[in-house]
């Protein structure tokens, strides 16, 4: 199987990890640039491709790792050329967008793999899993963080075009939106407000680079989510926070109280932090090779995938009715996403 | 000074009793309750004098009362320690209705009489330490605000803190004004908004009342926060529950936790984690300041004022939960 990743930023370059870990072949990168992509070729090995067309005429697998507002056009130019995809999170810009990409790939017989990598991270499945055998009984209130520096690049910084990516709720929220319907089922209604949302004036944008989203979520289940999602804290933060309180008990779970080690070292000057931080704690295998490999067991052997396109769909819905109702200052009911027809 | 105690209804009157006890120059003149039968046996515990009526007690002559009784009473006992110029600090939620918190803040207006009302926050080390670093600017602009108190359910304290008339709800009336008046207090400015939705999954066998709620606060300076009122602490909790805040502002994200200052036991007899308590004890520092307010003829740190605006939000959770959508504040009084 040959795999090309579209995008060598933060997760092109960590997807391309997680690939060099399969039996799959990295057969190459794709970048604005072919000096963007020229790092990467040379350490996983692979060509540097001067087009998308070139890319998906080598490859059985695209691996999309581009901007978000890139998704739609280049999972449709993969369907049309009858190859798998892996999209990163989140699945597109517009739910229309996801449904044509979900109805292109089933038209195509091509699969479609959305990137909610948080699935994969051993302590969110361990809950998950704890909830599926009764554990706690019902879940009744469950509250989800996600608190990071906002991501930094020197050039193109589209995670801070609101119109390309989002910002905080849909970028950096979804994760969470979509880890409380696995977790407590289809949301019903959204309410939400952002910083930059209630900041911003047409004077003085305010800056998406610290923006901080809180949202209130109910489950058509009865159960209630709270999600805050923060690009506000100082660099190289990074926290996650989750507890899940039900009928027959409680889930706990603090990246910060759980963190195996502790570094205090007397420095010299201060550190680079990375430009788009990421969750860490110490593990014998990375969340993102972990899901990686079960999009390559999902691809060659037909196994269960961690997250449907579906399910991506479903988190984006979500994630926009966030923004819509931070733009809007009303809850926002969702309606159930009609099946996408194949 | 000579301060008394109306009604042993609520249990912090446990704690007040030893912390009017601690300071030099107050007296507990005694404990009234209407109801001979819980109020005669704890009298009888602590070592007070039982009065069997409020006017028995009030006849005795006092400079300040505690009211601890059910918060459906809270108004009439107020009113009535008002009428008889004694000055009162009384537990919260202030009351179960607007009317009536309003109707208490008038009756002690009008009497010349202090009303605070218990807010024990406003006296936590953590919190206050908080409320300096937001004074001087350290954070800079308070943009937004997480924040939690998550408690067991508190039926086995109390039977009335489950019953709807008595109570005036469940762990929205129980656990919103805390934070809400923290909010008021830190900001220094009024919430012009709230939205909540609250659920009755926990406790849905036992209990009627609510026992999930989640709500966000938007205030006139535009700064929004969450607070989560969740009777969502199991009964084998560390402890009966908890009091935490994330502020996000222009210069950075502060925690505070009003409770973690705890050890933790793991003892043999109950196999059971437990976590105990070295913090400061706010509810002293609470009574302290009545009885400051009284002796320095001024008004509290906290007011029934306060009392008031934070059962306004309590009532606003209730309104917006009930038609799902934002409820804009001031509420009239109906």
């Amino acid at each position: 199987m040959r795999v090309g990743i579209v995008g060598v930023g933060s997760m092109g370059s960590i997807h391309a990890a997680g690939w060099a870990e399969t039996p799959a072949k990295i057969a190459g990168f794709l970048h604005r640039t072919e000096a963007g992509a020229r790092p990467l070729a040379d350490q996983y090995g692979g060509q540097v491709y001067a087009d998308l067309d070139a890319l998906l005429a080598d490859v059985d697998v695209v691996d999309i790792c581009t901007p978000t507002h890139l998704h739609h056009e280049m999972v449709l130019k993969a369907a049309e050329a009858g190859r798998h995809v892996i999209c990163e999170k989140p699945i597109a810009r517009t739910v229309e967008q996801g449904q044509e990409m979900i109805a292109a790939c089933k038209a195509a017989g091509v699969r479609l793999l959305v990137a909610h990598v948080v699935r994969s991270f051993p302590e969110y499945a361990l809950a998950k899993a704890a909830v599926d055998r009764g554990e706690i009984g019902q879940p009744a209130v469950i509250r989800l963080a996600r608190e990071s520096s906002g991501p930094r690049k020197a050039v193109n910084n589209w995670f801070l075009d609101l119109v390309k990516s989002g910002g905080v709720i849909l970028d950096l929220m979804i994760h969470d939106f979509d880890y409380a319907r696995w977790v407590a089922g289809e949301v019903q209604t959204v309410y939400a407000k952002s910083i930059w949302n209630t900041q911003a004036t047409a004077e003085s944008p305010a800056d998406p680079v610290r923006d901080h989203g809180l949202a209130i979520l109910t489950h058509r289940n009865g159960a209630l989510s709270h999600v805050a999602g923060s690009w506000a804290l100082p660099p190289p933060e990074f926290h996650t926070r989750f507890e899940i309180a039900g009928t027959e008990g409680l889930i706990q779970y603090d990246s910060e109280s759980t963190k195996p080690i502790h570094l205090y070292f007397h420095k010299e000057e201060a550190e680079e932090a990375p430009a788009v931080p990421r969750p860490s704690s110490p593990l014998s295998e990375s969340p993102y090779t972990t899901e990686i490999k079960a999009f390559y067991e999902a691809l060659v052997h037909d196994a269960p995938v961690p997250v449907s396109a579906e399910d991506g769909l479903a988190a984006l819905q979500i994630a926009l009715a966030a923004l819509e109702s931070a733009r809007t200052g009303v809850a926002v009911h969702l309606e159930p996403l009609p099946e996408v027809p194949s | 000074m000579r301060i008394g105690i109306f009604s042993v209804a609520h249990h912090h009157v446990d704690a007040y009793v030893g912390n009017l006890r601690a300071i030099p120059g107050v007296e507990l003149v005694g404990i009234a309750d209407d109801d001979q039968e819980r109020g005669k046996p704890y009298a009888e515990r602590f070592q007070a004098r039982f009065y069997p009526s409020y006017g028995a007690l009030l006849a005795e002559g006092l400079d300040g009362v505690l009211v601890c009784s059910e918060n459906l009473y809270h108004s009439t006992l107020v009113e009535m320690a008002a009428r008889a110029g004694v000055h009162v600090m009384s537990e919260k939620p202030l009351a179960t209705s607007l009317a009536d918190a309003r109707a208490m803040v008038d009756a002690c207006d009008k009497a010349g009489v202090i009303l605070m009302t218990a807010f024990p926050m406003r006296f936590s080390a953590p919190m206050i330490e908080i409320k300096a670093l937001l004074e001087g600017g350290a954070l800079g602009q308070v943009y937004t605000c997480n924040t939690t108190n998550q408690g067991q359910m508190p039926r086995h304290h109390r039977e009335w803190f489950v019953d709807k008339r008595l109570a005036g709800g469940g762990a929205v009336m129980d656990h919103t004004v805390h934070l809400a008046d923290v909010l008021r207090w830190y900001l220094d400015s009024e919430v012009i908004e709230v939205y909540a939705q609250t659920n009755h999954i926990l406790h849905a066998d036992t209990v009627e009342v609510e026992t999930g709620g989640l709500i966000m606060l938007t205030f006139a300076n535009g700064t929004f926060a969450t607070i989560d009122c969740s009777w969502s602490r199991p009964f084998y909790y560390p402890t009966w529950g908890g009091l935490a805040m994330q502020l996000v502002g222009e210069r950075g994200v502060v925690y505070v936790d009003g409770f973690c200052q705890n050890l933790t036991t793991y003892g043999h007899p109950e196999q059971h984690t437990a976590w105990s308590y070295w913090g400061s004890d706010m509810n002293q520092a609470m009574v302290e300041e009545f009885v400051a307010a009284i002796l320095e003829v001024r008004p509290p740190a906290v007011t029934g004022y306060d009392g008031y605006k934070a059962v306004e939000i309590a009532l606003a959770v209730y309104a917006s939960a009930e038609s799902e959508q934002p409820v804009a504040l001031p509420l009239t009084v109906s």
